[in-house]
């Protein structure tokens, strides 16, 4: 025998001793040593099979082939497969070098053993329907800890003490709810003696709201929710109706099969309604495009590709991907599987480009929400009241608004000088020519965004602005293309109004300036000018000059009315500018609206001193001219409802009405939603050669793969039957992959850590027997999820303390033997909202369409095709009052710019389905908890609240920390921060303009009674509570 | 993130928090957490793989100066003389073959060979020709390495620069910025390991959308992803301390905020805290770091004017190419810019020399610069784009308003820096720079070669995901270019 082969046998000896006192099971030690190193050549693929030769298949792996019988049981010598692992010749050894693939003496020990041991064969643990192990006689514990403290006892492991009552209440109340307990709801709980204090805790906990929101969280990143369309573009989508049926649906505990087949073929159904129409949603979450150019069999491909992938990853908990160009590298799934299954979604009426405009791809649905909230009444009435504010004269207001205008009109044309622009360029991206410079002139203007370059005019006094002059040169405009477009769309929510009313001439959607040393072709989007007013000379109804760069409602911008000769616009910069500084202007006008036409030309002047226009129409000038004591009473009302209406003084009342308007809206009228449906001609499906949409072969029908139970007897092969096949008893993987991912949910890791891969390159589950049981219970239960989360988080085994030692952490270290209380950095989401509830400023609502909240830079600019397209979510347009404190699952997710500050905190940008997200730590995580505006402004909150709970330093200390953390602070916590205290006290209390500014931040108004040095001091200890590890961590 | 990685990560974290935190009693906070505060200066590498490199790295970083929309290899790099022969006659079917088109031609009456919009000439020791509307670049003829025939199976912009950056058509996958993170992790820890750039470009702006998956971390831990670094007060996203907090406030803070974390960690025993203290304390220096890097006052005049005078304004590819620069110095691991507006359908003649004149004399000066401080010979460049663009005009032939349309099949990158051959071309295309006629360079070999630059067999550099040892390079194979190799 060659030496270096002894030493082998000799290490692996070794090792089998110990292997050996226990019996080898092929599915838990075998299976994962052959897919790994193999079955990528020996296994179900067939054209990747070398000497014919199949290691995944008893029958096959012990008959005899050319070159002997590769397992024979019990027969170490005569096994060629045992022979080949240990050859030391490079051409003989398995896995061969090439591949980079090793055994390690462990494996070979494993192997070994198995061999000596009947080498038995075992259906992959997976594919076989689960069934509950017995529990032995006299057993006390439940299931769970009955399952989980054997596997402890057997690694000489005890279980860990249960966990103090502050951290279970925080635990379960971030597991259920995605939001801390308060204050007042820990107290509680830690002073509530009854035996059932827990129980009743968790049931609380299920019925709150908030419930849906936490549970549908996981579910949109296995859905891939987004809601703009992805490809190319990635204009905006509407499908937050399907995002409130899943709440809807976890808050009324929808049984779990119901909550699968509905999102699967919802609309087939012979009961099929709203909810289940809408909950076909789940499948045109998938990311498309209207990208030109594109061919459109390949799009479809790729659209049906993602469905099945996703149904695989978050239903079955099979990798279905990975056989669309080939039979699957490891499980029994075929190329003709994969095709059979993406036959299903292949009937679909979708189009290969579509979804522009924020329109939605077709098929789409006008719906109502099925959201269930009682706040309409409440709702009716604050709109009633804010439309009353609005309504009401507030004689101070008035008075201070027109004092303003007032100052601006007497301002008005003061020493205003205009001075032309002389121009040197002018470009547009999609265009190539028509358009041209001459002098202070543009000319051939179209329907889309150009830049146009000039010099700064050398003038003595610095340039106050720029006015824009169109002289009327147009024909009445026709319908554009755009137009046509959005009459065709009749299903979707544009408030547009029909061409033939429109009065205006066209539409200045957008209007951008840089002020530059170099001459840029283009506006630079790292220093537009900021203005302090647009005006201009005359304006139609609805399409005021402030209305220019007012992306939030499609079809905003300035329009003077058509027919009625020169028209001019006229922007005045917040900081003048000089020719000196800034020798190069850069403007870029956008008629990017799908009203009017283009002016064609125009011309470019600067100006100096003070602009002659005014925002204000001719009746309100009128009155501002008539001394208020003169003013009839009509007159006095008209001032008021046109300050209500415009100033900025009232703003944020509109911005309440707005929010509160369209909240109403949400939930009372119809919206449209992508769904699924038949095609009235369903494509063919044929099996894709390589996966390559331009290579057909064989045509295939829709079916189930071959591996695994066959559709439900007289279930037709359509969606709907595929429903009933994911929940029929009969398949092994449904119920154990929703189980497995809600233990995931609780535990921070599945029984199964693989939660997307069931299959054999999929992990051994930690506790088998315990994920049976479970899912047996589960089905058994009526696919009961609220009773299954229930029974975890009552086990004993939740509710252990996460505290550990050394000991504990070297012998279990990532606690898969689930020897304690499971620790992990909580998602994105919940940091966001757990700062916003602890700042007082969450906004609690359920549901509805996305919103805005805060970006630090127009982030979506950066990268995408704005002025160059209709696609919507091209331009970041921060919303206000409400929007910005919503629950995070709500904030508008664009798939090529997600948020910021989520991501940051490893949030997927939601393109491809995402069963388990990475946690990882990193600085620029504590960037955004220190310095982003809304964790800022909720510190600011935070201290507020702080400040209100008490006189007393050290009780406002406790409270903080029971809001925060749960739990009271340490004697030595709470001299660290009152020391921390005093310091900031001193700080600001010696230099109350720092204090003023530092509670600036965010804009939510502050309680201004509390003195400014003092909140600011508590600002700094509420930064530094919500900075804790312990704050971001659930224990 | 596969669990079985994400296992592995934990308990690298814990084996070295393990070890800290047991020692933490008796020593003092901050030369037990922070090592590398008492080692400044010494370059130490944090994070990567074991066994990664895998033999040693001809470049320790990597520049990429990615042209977003597709360059026209026709106009710039890969003149024939067939195409002025052939100038305003079909493009011979021979040659057009069956290769699809995208849906913008494939329905067009004719397809008239377009001669490069203007001559050029050849430069450099070697010869390579290099359009005149590149005079800067032609200056640096012998310092790079042009592969003309790189290919690519897609034709349109979504699949073909999720492809050039991730490996694949598909989204979902890692960036190349993201493997080098995960693969050789940083020498600087005050840095992150991949920072990308967006500019705009003037030809065509906007340019074709660019997304956050091309230099996302796709299925690999979400700290790899590329932070993106941009002008203005926050150059890194949330730099920026709350007004009025300065660097002492926030020291202060901060210091009281470890106390605190150390303090419960120990008593909970939970080495996650360590962890996060040690990555506040890193963005604390980022706060000083960052704004550091991102201070071009102090560069010399001469330098300023070599980049010409965009670099003045900021965001702009220029000014991008000299805070590459400054970040390469700084032993940033992998840099990548995006400069958009490469896509000239329509107005070639009027977008081409605005596009070329943005990168012209900054890519130049920046290699030249990189040179000049020594730093080219271990920095791998790369100039990229997703895809060429047609030899046949797209619209009519003369028509000012005409352009080129996206062409896969063949198109022109350079190399250049560390370990690659300076002054050399690779590949020959036929003779409409159409199809290969010798040497093809798939995308995945560039990828390959990319990562044999970086010392990384790319058959060896794998991620387990979905039970797939996941590489750059796919799972089709791929083989280094040694012809580009010095």
């Amino acid at each position: 025998m060659h030496r270096p082969l002894q030493l082998a046998l000799f290490f692996s000896l070794n090792a089998v001793v110990s292997v050996q006192a226990e019996t080898i099971q092929f599915n838990r030690d075998i299976r994962p040593i052959l897919s790994e190193n193999c079955f990528s050549c020996h296994g179900s693929d067939e054209k990747a099979r070398k000497a014919k030769l199949r290691l995944d298949l008893s029958d096959e792996a012990t008959r005899e082939h050319k070159n002997g019988t590769p397992i024979v049981a019990g027969d170490l010598k005569k096994s060629v497969v045992w022979e080949r692992i240990n050859s030391t010749d490079e051409d003989e050894v398995m896995p061969p070098p090439k591949s980079h693939l090793k055994l390690t003496p462990s494996d070979k020990a494993k192997v070994k053993a198995w061999i000596e041991q009947g080498a038995k064969y075992e259906e992959h643990w997976a594919f076989v329907a689960p069934k509950r192990p017995a529990l032995p006689t006299g057993n006390k514990l439940p299931a769970i800890d009955y399952w989980a403290t054997q596997k402890l006892i057997e690694a000489g492991l005890k279980p860990s003490p249960e966990a103090d009552r502050y951290t279970l209440i925080r635990r379960v109340t971030l597991d259920l709810t995605g939001l801390p307990p308060t204050a007042t709801e820990v107290e509680a709980f830690v002073q509530d003696k009854q035996p059932d204090a827990y129980g009743r805790l968790v049931d609380r906990l299920l019925a709150n709201p908030h419930y849906g929101e936490r549970m549908g969280l996981d579910w949109l990143d296995a859905a891939r929710y987004s809601d703009t369309n992805g490809f190319s573009i990635d204009g905006g989508r509407h499908l937050w109706l399907w995002r409130d049926w899943v709440i809807q649906a976890f808050n009324d505990n929808k049984p779990y099969d119901r909550f699968i087949s509905e999102q699967i073929a919802g609309d087939l159904m012979p009961d099929t309604d709203d909810g289940k129409l809408i909950a076909t949603g789940f499948q045109r979450n998938n990311m498309n495009t209207h990208e030109g150019g594109t061919i459109p069999a390949e799009n479809l491909v790729n659209y049906n590709a993602d469905r099945v992938k996703t149904l695989g990853e978050s239903v079955l908990g099979l990798t279905l991907a990975c056989a669309q160009c080939h039979d699957h590298k490891f499980d029994p799934i075929s190329q003709k599987d994969y095709y059979r299954i993406f036959a299903f979604f292949n009937t679909l009426d979708d189009r290969a480009a579509d979804g522009n405009a924020g329109v939605n791809s077709l098929p789409s649905a006008l719906r109502k929400t099925v959201l269930k909230t009682d706040e309409l009444p409440a709702l009716l009435a604050r709109i009633a009241a804010l439309n009353q504010r609005l309504q009401d004269p507030d004689p101070k207001v008035l008075a201070q608004w027109e004092r303003t205008q007032q100052q601006r009109e007497a301002d008005r044309k003061l020493g205003l000088k205009l001075i032309p622009v002389k121009l040197l360029k002018i470009s547009t991206p999609n265009s190539g020519g028509g358009f041209t410079v001459e002098g202070n002139q543009f000319k051939g203007i179209t329907k889309t965004a150009f830049d146009i370059l000039g010099e700064t005019p050398q003038t003595e006094a610095p340039i106050a602005g720029l006015r824009f002059v169109f002289p009327d040169t147009l024909a009445a405009p026709k319908p554009t293309k755009g137009a046509k477009a959005a009459k065709a769309a009749k299903a979707e929510p544009i408030a547009a109004k029909p061409m033939d009313e429109f009065a205006g001439r066209f539409v200045l959607t957008a209007v951008d300036v840089t002020a530059d040393k170099v001459a840029g072709d283009q506006v630079n989007i790292h220093r537009l000018q900021k203005f302090s007013h647009i005006t201009a000379d005359a304006w139609i109804e609805d399409y005021p000059a402030k209305d220019v760069r007012a992306f939030n409602v499609l079809n905003q911008g300035w329009s003077p009315p058509a027919g009625t000769g020169t028209h001019h616009l006229t922007v005045t910069f917040a900081t003048p500018i000089t020719a000196k500084d800034q020798p190069y202007l850069t403007t870029q006008i956008y008629f990017g609206n799908k009203m009017g036409g283009a002016p064609s030309e125009g011309e470019l002047f600067a100006f100096t001193g003070h602009d002659d226009g005014t925002d204000l129409p001719e009746f309100v000038l009128r009155i501002l001219a008539t001394k208020p004591a003169e003013r009839s009473g009509e007159q006095q009302q008209a001032l008021w409802a046109y300050c209500a209406k415009h100033s900025d003084e009232m703003k944020g009342v509109r911005t309440d009405l707005a929010n509160a308007q369209e909240r109403a809206k949400s939930l009372t009228e119809p919206q449209s939603t992508m769904v699924m449906n038949l095609s009235a001609k369903p494509r063919e499906t044929f099996i894709l050669n390589r996966g390559d949409y331009s290579q057909p072969t064989v045509k295939v029908e829709a079916g189930t793969p071959s591996k695994l139970p066959a559709l439900p007897a007289g279930t037709p092969a359509n969606r709907l039957g595929l429903a009933q096949w994911l929940v029929m008893k009969e398949n092994p993987l449904t119920a154990r992959v929703a189980v497995n991912r809600v233990w995931k949910l609780l535990f921070g890791t599945g029984i199964v850590t693989t939660a997307s891969d069931f299959g054999f390159q999929g992990q051994w589950p930690s506790h088998p027997e315990l994920l049976d049981t479970l899912s047996v219970d589960f089905v058994e239960s009526g696919w009961n999820l609220k009773g299954l989360i229930k029974q975890i988080v009552t086990s004993s085994t939740y509710r252990q303390t996460s505290r550990t030692s050394a000991e504990v952490l070297e012998k279990d270290p990532a606690n898969r033997l689930l020897s304690r209380g499971p620790r992990f950095r909580l998602q994105a989401e919940l940091i966001r909202d757990q700062a916003l509830q602890a700042g007082g400023l969450l906004v609690p609502q359920l549901g509805g369409p996305s919103v805005n909240p805060y970006s630090p830079f127009d982030l979506w600019r950066e990268v995408s095709h704005y002025g160059s397209s209709p696609a919507t979510s091209q331009v970041f347009v921060q919303d206000h009052g409400d929007k910005l404190y919503r629950r995070s699952m709500y904030t508008y997710w664009k798939r090529t710019a997600p948020p910021a500050n989520m991501v940051t905190f490893d949030a997927p940008n939601r393109e491809v389905c995402t069963i388990s997200r990475s946690n990882t730590t990193t600085p620029l995580q504590a960037l955004v908890t220190l310095n982003d505006v809304q964790f800022v402004e909720a510190a600011r909150g935070f201290a507020q609240r702080i400040i209100h709970q008490s006189t007393d330093d050290t009780a406002r200390l406790r409270w903080a920390f029971l809001e925060a953390v749960s739990r009271p602070p340490s004697d030595k916590e709470q001299a660290v921060i009152l020391k921390a205290l005093a310091r900031e006290r001193a700080r600001y209390t010696a230099d109350k303009e720092r204090a003023v500014k530092v509670l600036t931040p965010g804009e939510s108004t502050r309680d201004s009674t509390i003195p400014a040095s003092e909140h600011a001091a508590w600002m700094q200890v509420a930064t530094l509570i919500l900075n804790l590890s312990e704050t971001v961590t659930r224990n | 993130m596969h669990p079985q990685h994400e296992f592995q990560n934990h308990l690298t974290r814990r084996t070295f928090i393990g070890q800290s935190a047991r020692g933490v009693g008796g020593l003092a906070l901050g030369s037990m957490l922070f090592p590398e505060l008492l080692a400044a200066g010494t370059k130490t590498r944090e994070g990567g793989l074991g066994g990664i490199p895998h033999f040693a790295p001809k470049a320790k970083r990597v520049l990429c100066l990615f042209q977003s929309g597709g360059l026209s290899h026709v106009d710039l790099f890969d003149n024939k003389p067939a195409l002025h022969e052939f100038a305003g006659k079909d493009l011979p079917p021979s040659i057009k073959g069956t290769q699809r088109l995208t849906g913008m031609t494939s329905g067009q009456k004719g397809y008239p060979v377009r001669p490069p919009l203007v001559d050029g000439k050849a430069c450099g020791k070697h010869g390579t020709w290099i359009s005149n509307l590149l005079p800067h670049i032609q200056t640096i003829a012998d310092d790079i390495c042009i592969i003309k025939t790189l290919n690519t199976e897609a034709i349109n912009h979504d699949p073909a620069i999720t492809f050039m950056n991730t490996g694949n058509q598909q989204p979902g996958y890692a960036s190349m910025g993201a493997w080098a993170s995960y693969g050789l992790g940083t020498e600087n820890a005050n840095l992150p390991a991949f920072i990308a750039m967006v500019s705009q470009g003037t030809g065509k702006n906007p340019g074709q959308p660019v997304f956050s998956r091309l230099w996302g971390s796709g299925f690999l831990p979400s700290n790899h992803q590329g932070v993106g670094l941009r002008p203005g007060a926050n150059p890194v996203l949330y730099l920026q301390n709350p007004p009025t907090v300065d660097g002492a406030q926030r020291r202060e803070l901060l210091d009281d905020l470890a106390t605190l974390n150390e303090e419960r960690a120990r008593e909970l025993g939970d080495p996650e805290t360590i962890t996060r203290i040690k990555a506040y304390e890193m963005a604390f220096r980022m706060q000083t770091s960052v704004p550091e890097l991102a201070d071009i006052s102090q560069e010399s005049k001469a330098t300023l004017d070599a980049y010409g005078p965009e670099v003045t304004r900021p965001g702009s590819y220029a000014a991008n190419c000299l805070l590459a620069r400054r970040l390469l110095e700084r032993d940033v691991r992998f840099v990548q810019l995006f400069h958009r507006g490469w896509d000239q359908h329509v107005a070639l003649s009027r977008q081409l020399p605005n596009q070329c004149h943005d990168i012209d004399q900054p890519t130049a000066a920046l290699i030249k610069d990189l040179k000049a401080r020594g730093l080219l010979e271990d920095t791998l460049v790369i100039f990229a784009t997703e895809f060429g663009r047609t030899a046949f005009t797209q619209g009519g032939f003369g028509n000012p308003a005409s352009g080129r349309d996206h062409h896969g099949r063949c198109f022109s990158v350079f190399l250049a820096g560390g370990g690659i051959k300076p002054g050399f071309e690779y590949g020959v295309t036929d003779d409409f720079a159409y199809n290969i006629a010798k040497d093809g360079v798939h995308l995945r070999d560039l990828h390959a070669t990319i990562l044999h630059c970086m010392g990384i067999d790319h058959e060896r550099f794998t991620y387990k995901f979905r039970g797939l040892n996941v590489k750059l390079t796919g799972v089709e194979e791929a083989h280094v270019v040694k012809g580009v190799l010095a």
